[in-house]
């Protein structure tokens, strides 16, 4: 295993913790919001709305913009 | 491009000097040195801000200018923003109102109950005009209309959207990379967007309320993580704007995917769904 499986491991990694954080949201009693309550809550207010909005509007830029 | 409307904003800026409030009450006067920078640092207190400062800086660095310097508008316009409303004691910070959504919505509905009413009202009186089985008849249309009615209504706009997406998702991930076409079609809609939620959310939502701290924490702390794991792939490159094979960001990974016309598209999609999820938010 090289260093580029490693790099990659750890990406799949992560969004495997999101995916059991999500399933441990919805299908079990655990006190952990699903991913649509977080991102809800992170809008209630202007400022992390616009947080929110801008980062996406990032991700767009960074992988089809100049 | 990502300057406040009057409308949401209302009331002379610190620049212009006291006014008088809406009882004709003078407003305080910020015209001091100290103040203006007192109001300004007030706005550098949201996390938000600040990471939005960091983000523009490093974008910058990293070779994309352009994309700096949208991010650095939005950081100014929101330090701006903030300062300004904690100066007002402004509850702008709470939920974001409806806004023109809800007054389009209740207008809409008007809409569909005048035309419901009326196509109610020409069945009845075909139905009196015959016989007691066509008038049962009517009842029962009268009863189906308005919900097929309102069904359509509601059904129309959301086609209309899906069909611009798919159009749009098409045309844009017909185009190069990097190129002009592309730039002006993601900034366009990126602006759009950010206006957009700059007004509010498009339909009042109940309160999301508190919500667990374990379970906050425990999305930060995978959150946190893969941006340092992105992050220890970045720093590892032979340089911020030179991608590496043995240590990967996740845009040297996509790069295959986003180098065909399917995959572009497919990745737009993505993100159109995704901004469509939090402007409904």
């Amino acid at each position: 295993m090289n260093s580029h499986d490693v790099t990659v491991l750890g990406y799949l990694a992560v969004l495997l913790a999101g995916v059991i954080l999500q399933l441990l949201a919805t299908r079990t009693r655990a006190p952990i919001p699903p991913l649509g309550k977080v991102l809800a809550w992170a809008m209630n207010t202007r400022t992390r709305r616009i947080g929110m909005l801008v980062a996406w509007a990032w991700v767009g830029l960074h992988f089809f913009a100049r | 491009m990502l300057v406040n409307h009057p409308s949401t904003t209302g009331g002379p800026s610190a620049e212009e000097g006291a006014g008088t409030g809406q009882n004709g009450a003078p407003l305080p006067t910020v015209r001091t040195g100290p103040r203006r920078v007192a109001t300004a640092l007030t706005g550098l207190r949201e996390p938000i801000v600040v990471i939005l400062f960091i983000i523009a800086f490093l974008t910058w660095i990293s070779g994309k200018p352009l994309d700096g310097v949208l991010m650095l508008v939005v950081a100014v316009s929101l330090t701006w923003d903030a300062a300004r409303r904690s100066r007002r004691g402004n509850p702008g910070e709470g939920p974001p109102a409806a806004g023109p959504a809800a007054g389009e919505a209740a207008s809409a509905t008007g809409t569909i109950s005048d035309e419901a009413a009326s196509s109610t009202g020409t069945i009845s009186e075909a139905a009196s005009a015959t016989g007691p089985g066509v008038q049962q008849a009517g009842r029962a249309a009268e009863q189906d209309a308005p919900t097929a009615g309102a069904r359509h209504q509601r059904w129309r706009p959301a086609l209309a959207w899906l069909a611009g997406a798919a159009l749009y998702v098409l045309v844009v991930g017909s185009f190069i990379r990097y190129s002009w076409p592309a730039t002006v079609a993601i900034i366009g809609l990126g602006a759009a967007v950010v206006v957009t939620g700059w007004r509010g959310a498009r339909r009042s939502r109940p309160a999301t309320g508190r919500l667990p701290a374990t379970g906050l924490a425990l999305w930060g702390a995978v959150l946190v993580a893969g941006g340092l794991w992105e992050l220890a792939a970045l720093l590892q490159q032979p340089n911020l704007a030179t991608g590496s094979y043995a240590h990967p960001t996740i845009s040297t990974l996509t790069d295959p995917v986003l180098s065909t016309w399917a995959g572009r598209s497919i990745v737009l999609a993505g993100w159109l769904g995704l901004g469509w999820f939090l402007v409904e938010r």
